[in-house]
């Protein structure tokens, strides 16, 4: 074979790889278009809350509908609207918000102004983490509807996220002025305790509870809320009782269970904090409770088992992560949490790289700002810290946690009145926080 | 030949057309936080970025820019090729970011991947450099960018610096080739460039293990 007649062959099979690559790749797409998303078996704690029969009823009902008709416009938002309250209950978020997300992308490839289909939406970029998303899905969803009383509740949480105080505020007035109920309470509970305004969080949270429906996962999740108020007051009487009502009137119910775990480590019983976690962790697949777990090992010295949890936390978000991205463009930001993980794990180096993420994409949320200077702090550049804390301080905030980090950032740079007014404050009551920043923040205003 | 090129231009042009026709196009993810940085911060930012982004992060990319060195020895020449692979990714780069095409990873990373083959089986047939390797460079660089597009969205730019960030990156991604470019001339081509077997003991054994290297990336990122 000649040099020419070679390299004549060579292209034509690099123009038919190149074909034979597009044409795999349109095919794999098809395919996952056609993906069939069933409702997971529960495990066994899950199995036995009541509903569950009926949901998988309902389920079944659903797809038999579209088999028949697959572009029954109702029975896909259904289904949809199915699989956010099963990743609510489940924990697993991955799953079923990809496969929300593909009944919904399916109706809005029939009808691109769909509202339910777009708040279904607006709801999954939040719960996958992608708040600008979601914020820009429900403004679009305001401007079409007005007086959409749940679109309010989106575009407080989209807003509170993005670090849009203010705007937030507005919201949730607008929601609570349409519809007063358990969402918007609570809603408004959060905004004051970010204010600094504990006893009206407290209200406010006690009448969204009174609006719910005992024994409802949302009416249960506000009274968990309310105890974890009590805790950051130093009401830990108050709290143990929410959460023991919560677990009376929604048995096994995983958050206060978690609660309880906390109450438990404050009173240094750490074993039982350890099986009131791990029975949470049991029911829900949620990385909070692992991450959790890794902290309380710490505390009873077992690090191989700590270490051992947190490479799974850590590995299970970085692959949930890849995952969601390529199957349905959605992915699960959790660089805040991978960040948190790092640094229970002492590696600070990963832990500013996936603050630093965070926080290119939300510069003006509390929390990152809060995420971003305790890593500085950790890493010993507490110079580096300031400008984080201060935006975190900026709402005048009054958690306890945020108070006695941002004390310590404050001392170690040798602003000692700033830094000893913050200590004072977040010690205050003896809220229920992490035991060794307590210790440390205890030591150290002792030092000023 | 040249008639052979034209062919395989207007094939690339009909595949990237096809492909943009068939995939949604997004906008680009923002960096908030960069949004209210002074402009010389942004500048370095996405300098550094895109220098990372070559060395030591784009494996593929310095295997690319190294079978770009191997058919001729002048610097000049390769850093032409360069060149016109920097012109090329900028433009599918600046397009895709700003959401009017926009081509998926699944389907861009293979392609990367292929056209390091090809550049490697060309260094294996033919003899010396021609000149329509700069438009197969060009149509090359046209789809790495978008591979860098899909990089570049995970970090995010800033909506009102947004060419001021797109221009550095590639700045950035520039000085990472020409640096291997520069190591290349001085590693390889001034040592053994002059000698008679140069193509024997350099661009084969080097045009085959990156050709090996392209193979098992095309396969893995098709099939796996």
């Amino acid at each position: 074979m000649t040099r020419k007649s070679t390299y004549t062959v060579t292209i034509i099979l690099f123009i038919a790889a190149l074909f034979f690559i597009f044409f795999r790749f349109k095919n794999e797409e098809s395919k996952k278009e056609n993906t069939f998303y069933p409702l997971k078996e529960r495990n066994s704690a899950l199995a036995a809350a009541p509903g569950w029969s009926v949901k998988q009823q309902k389920a079944s009902n659903l797809y038999k509908t579209l088999n028949d008709s697959p572009n029954d416009k109702k029975a896909l938002l259904s289904l949809a609207a199915l699989f956010i309250q099963e990743a609510r209950t489940t924990g697993d978020y991955i799953y079923y918000d990809k496969a929300a997300m593909h009944q919904v992308n399916k109706v809005l490839s029939i009808d691109p102004n769909e509202t339910e289909a777009l708040t279904y939406k607006a709801l999954i970029y939040l719960s996958q983490h992608h708040f600008a998303d979601g914020l820009q899905t429900a403004k679009e969803i305001e401007k079409k509807y007005p007086d959409y009383a749940y679109n309010y509740g989106i575009l407080v949480d989209a807003n509170v996220e993005m670090g849009n105080y203010d705007e937030a505020i507005k919201s949730a007035d607008k929601m609570t002025s349409i519809r007063p109920d358990l969402s918007s309470y609570s809603r408004i509970s959060y905004l004051r305790e970010i204010n600094g305004d504990y006893p009206g969080a407290i209200a406010a949270m006690q009448s969204a509870v009174k609006a719910g429906q005992p024994g409802d996962e949302g009416t249960e999740w506000a009274r968990v809320q309310l105890g974890h108020l009590y805790e950051n007051t130093g009401d830990l009487k108050n709290a143990e009782m929410h959460y023991l009502i919560a677990l009376d009137e929604l048995p096994g119910y995983a958050f206060a269970n978690a609660g309880l775990a906390r109450i438990a480590a404050a009173n240094k019983d750490y074993k039982k904090a350890i099986d009131f976690l791990q029975k949470g962790e049991a029911s829900i697949a949620d990385y909070s409770f692992k991450e959790q777990l890794a902290l309380l090992y710490l505390k009873t010295g077992e690090k191989a088992k700590s270490d051992q949890l947190l490479n799974e936390v850590i590995n299970g978000m970085s692959q949930d992560s890849k995952k969601g991205k390529d199957d349905e463009s959605i992915g699960h930001y959790a660089d805040r949490e991978l960040a948190n993980a790092y640094v229970i794990k002492g590696d600070y180096e990963k832990a500013i790289e996936h603050a630093l993420a965070e926080y290119n994409r939300r510069p003006n949320n509390i929390d990152v700002n809060q995420t971003v200077a305790w890593v500085y702090y950790k890493k010993g550049e507490v110079l580096k810290a300031i400008p984080y804390i201060e935006t975190a301080l900026k709402t005048n905030g009054k958690n306890p946690t945020l108070l006695c980090e941002a004390g310590l950032i404050y001392a170690k740079n040798k602003n000692v009145e700033k830094a000893k007014s913050l200590l004072q404050q977040g010690l205050n009551n003896n809220p229920n926080i992490d035991e060794d920043l307590k210790m440390e923040s205890t030591k150290m205003l002792q030092t000023l | 030949m040249s008639e052979q090129k034209s062919n395989i231009t207007k094939a690339f042009f009909l595949f990237l057309f096809c492909v943009a026709i068939f995939s949604p196009a997004a906008a680009h993810t923002i960096n908030y936080a960069l949004e209210s940085a002074p402009t010389n911060h942004v500048v370095r930012y996405y300098l550094l970025l895109g220098i990372q982004h070559i060395i030591p992060q784009g494996f593929d990319h310095i295997l690319f820019v190294v079978s770009l060195c191997l058919l001729n020895n002048k610097i000049k020449t390769m850093l032409w090729q360069a060149t016109a692979f920097t012109v090329a990714h900028s433009i599918t780069l600046a397009l895709s970011m700003k959401g009017i095409i926009n081509l998926p990873g699944p389907l861009v990373e293979p392609i990367i991947a292929l056209s390091i083959l090809f550049v490697a089986v060309e260094n294996l047939i033919l003899k010396e450099l021609k000149a329509s390797r700069i438009i197969i460079v060009f149509l090359f660089g046209l789809i790495h960018g978008l591979g860098f597009a899909s990089s570049l969205n995970e970090i995010g730019l800033p909506r009102n610096k947004f060419f001021t960030s797109i221009i550095s990156f590639n700045a950035g991604v520039e000085i990472g080739q020409i640096a291997i470019i520069i190591a290349v001339y001085l590693l390889v081509v001034i040592p053994f460039g002059k000698r008679a077997d140069y193509r024997k003991i350099i661009v084969y054994p080097l045009s085959i293990l990156i050709g090996l290297i392209a193979s098992y990336w095309t396969i893995q990122r098709v099939f796996f």
